[in-house]
């Protein structure tokens, strides 16, 4: 029996490193074996890319007169030449899978935030001595791998049903950029989750972002046909910045916002600063709520 | 048991809703939930919060959990200030806050326990060792490796309470454990509380149910719109009425029954709870039931009522939430009185 002497508990209010990394993997751990309980989930959300990208490729043929056509059309428009069909669909499939990993990020952490509170379990969560960096950490680690895994499965059957080869361009270095590209995204659900627990109608709200999100990240298009106010809003974005670093790597076109070292270098700042801002913005959402309603509320 | 493990002063906390009526605009409104609730737990006790629906308990016991800010005042839990040092708060308590929520419903119940006791830092090897005692005390075999959506909402429950206990913690609050469980499990629960109280741990425990708090309780805060009415042990609560005694008295009682009751020399307060087929029950406080249950009797016989039944009633805790406010604690209430209107003016 627990208390056979009296007891004076086993929990602390300041852990050291090695229960610090308990609640990280904890948390890591059962979202992952909740999601494994969701037969099929992960499959089916990697073939919606696919469909995603079908549109544009059968609109572009229909509107050009064959694909070759809506190709040459495409590329030249957007500032380059000598381009294939394969390559016109490999644009179109890279597009659709970054909005992909974005709208899943959003969902991921934003949603996950909303499930919580519907559950009871976020006022759990706020009971335990955990910090919120842990939690989040826990939390982003697992939609990272959640990202990366859609993100090549959704890749190789775009790959197969487009008949495209994203391995003759770069396509490690893409990876790299899709990877460094998500901490940015982190801090994009971050302020998303805030919204989440402070208003009340959040999937109303993510479902609209999510296609304002499309729209400025240029899933189908570079967003330099945009108007320039537009254009500069949305480069200003930080998705589309990784939508097109992730394209150009890989269809050796020139990117948008200049050289690579350039590209490299607005990632880089992207990684750091924008999670730093979202989880600032998180915990000041935070700190209101519970001064005003409480977490559990919405 | 001597020194307050649990502190408040000046509690309060002021809600800002949007009311909505048919027909006006919306606006602000101000619920003012506690208003400066001073409290002391002493180490080692059982401490029960009583009110009815609405009193403000969940909201105090959500301030003290570091859940809410409240607008003014302070308190300490352990030692540590509720504002201040939040995550020594959090990790000194376990608690069962929100019922039968809180729980992950596509993991299991063992492993709800496993992550949460993380959570609470707690190492690796305790926690095995823990849930594996929890398992032991509180029969869950037979489900704790099922995922919780299979649980019956009792099921859950008791997850649940296991849950408030992973961490081993020296400080319990329970927010009405036992709304949804039946009567053995209940019972159950309150015996497994006393028995934790014995080995060592202070409980706050929240109930709108008289008896729970008569039979579990070492001191009793009655609270009521906000405030503490009432604070003392129940037996303290009790005499607190003096030589006052109740009748309690059930039939039918047409309204002009019961004002003339109340205008009988010795009557104190009647308190009336309807129950269903136009029958009620009415609650008699006076100075000395013997002598006036022959005044009783002819105030209520004839013109239209029916005693079915009349017997002298041991006081409880109820009786002193009567006394205080008028009112009684169930949910259907009918109230007579001027001082059951004042009563109701908050
Ligand atoms: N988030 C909120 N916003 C506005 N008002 C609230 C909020 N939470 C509670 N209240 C109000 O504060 C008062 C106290 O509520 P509280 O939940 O503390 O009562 P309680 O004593 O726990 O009641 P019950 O027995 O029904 O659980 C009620 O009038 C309630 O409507
Ligand atoms: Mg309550």
């Amino acid at each position: 029996m627990a208390g056979e002497t009296v007891s004076r508990g086993f929990g602390l209010g300041r852990p050291g490193p090695r229960a610090s990394a308990g609640v990280v993997w904890s948390v890591f751990r059962a979202r992952l074996k909740i999601i494994t309980r969701y037969k099929g989930a992960v499959f089916l959300e990697s073939i919606i890319p696919v469909i995603f990208a079908g549109l544009p490729i059968l609109l572009g043929a229909a509107v050009a007169g064959g694909e070759q056509n809506a190709a040459n059309n495409f590329f030249a428009y957007t500032g380059t030449t000598g381009r294939t069909a394969a390559d016109f669909r490999l644009y179109m499939l890279m597009g659709s899978n970054t909005f992909m990993v974005v709208t899943l990020m959003l969902w991921l952490i934003g949603y996950w935030v909303r499930r919580e509170q519907e559950t009871g379990t976020l006022e759990a969560l706020y009971l335990t001595p955990a910090k919120r960096f842990h939690v989040l950490a826990g939390v982003t680690s697992y939609t990272f791998i959640r990202a990366l895994i859609a993100f090549l499965v959704a890749t190789v059957l775009g790959a197969l049903l487009f008949n495209v080869n994203p391995l003759e361009g770069n396509f490690l270095a893409a990876v790299a950029y899709l990877v460094l590209g998500i901490p940015a995204l982190w801090g994009i659900s971050f302020f998303f989750g805030a919204l989440v627990m402070r208003i009340k109608e959040a999937n109303s709200v993510i479902q609209l972002l999510q296609w304002v999100l499309a729209f400025a990240m240029g899933v189908y298009f570079p967003v330099t046909v945009f108007p320039f106010l537009l254009r500069v809003v949305a480069m200003g974005f930080p998705p589309t910045l990784m939508n097109d670093a992730i394209r150009s790597t890989l269809l050796g076109i020139a990117s948008i916002y200049g050289p690579w070292y350039v590209v490299l270098g607005l990632m880089l700042i992207a990684a750091w600063l924008v999670p730093l801002l979202g989880y600032e913005f998180f915990g000041w959402t935070e700190r209101r709520v519970k001064r005003d309603q409480g977490v559990g509320q919405f | 048991m001597a020194e307050p493990i649990i502190r408040a002063e000046g509690l309060s906390k002021t809600f800002l809703s949007k009311e909505r009526k048919k027909g006006e605009k919306k606006r602000k409104k101000e619920v003012h939930a506690l208003k400066s609730v001073d409290l002391e737990v002493l180490d080692g006790e059982v401490f029960g919060l009583l009110g009815p629906n609405g009193a403000g308990k969940t909201t105090l016991i959500k301030i003290l959990t570091t859940l809410l800010l409240p607008t003014g005042g302070s308190a300490w839990v352990n030692g540590y200030s509720i504002t201040k040092e939040e995550d020594e708060v959090r990790a000194s308590i376990g608690c069962m806050l929100m019922g039968d929520r809180g729980l992950y419903w596509k993991l299991t119940g063992r492993e709800n326990l496993d992550y949460f006791g993380a959570l609470y830092h707690v190492p690796r090897p305790d926690r095995a060792k823990q849930i594996e005692h929890l398992i032991a005390l509180l029969k869950l075999d037979d489900f704790i490796d099922r995922t919780v959506e299979t649980y019956s909402s009792g099921q859950r429950m008791i997850v649940a309470f296991a849950k408030s206990l992973v961490n081993d913690a020296p400080i319990l609050f329970l927010d009405e454990p036992t709304v949804t469980m039946d009567v053995p499990t209940a019972r159950e629960l309150r015996r497994i509380v006393k028995d934790l109280n014995d080995h060592g741990k202070t409980i706050l425990y929240t109930t709108h149910l008289m008896h729970e708090a008569e039979e579990l309780c070492d001191r009793v805060a009655i609270i009521d719109h906000g405030e503490i009415i009432a604070l003392g042990t129940p037996r303290e609560l009790k005499d607190s009425l003096g030589h006052e005694d109740v009748v309690s008295l059930e039939g039918i009682f047409p309204d002009a029954t019961v004002s003339r009751l109340r205008a009988v020399p010795g009557v104190l307060e009647v308190a009336v709870s309807a129950e269903d087929d136009g029958r009620s029950k009415l609650d008699v406080m006076v100075e000395n039931s013997r002598a006036m249950l022959p005044r009783i009797i002819e105030a209520v016989t004839g013109q239209g009522s029916t005693v079915e039944e009349i017997r002298p009633k041991e006081i409880t805790l109820e009786d002193v939430f009567v006394a205080k406010t008028g009112r009684t604690l169930a949910v259907d209430t009918r109230v007579v009185g001027e001082k059951a209107v004042r009563g109701r003016g908050g």
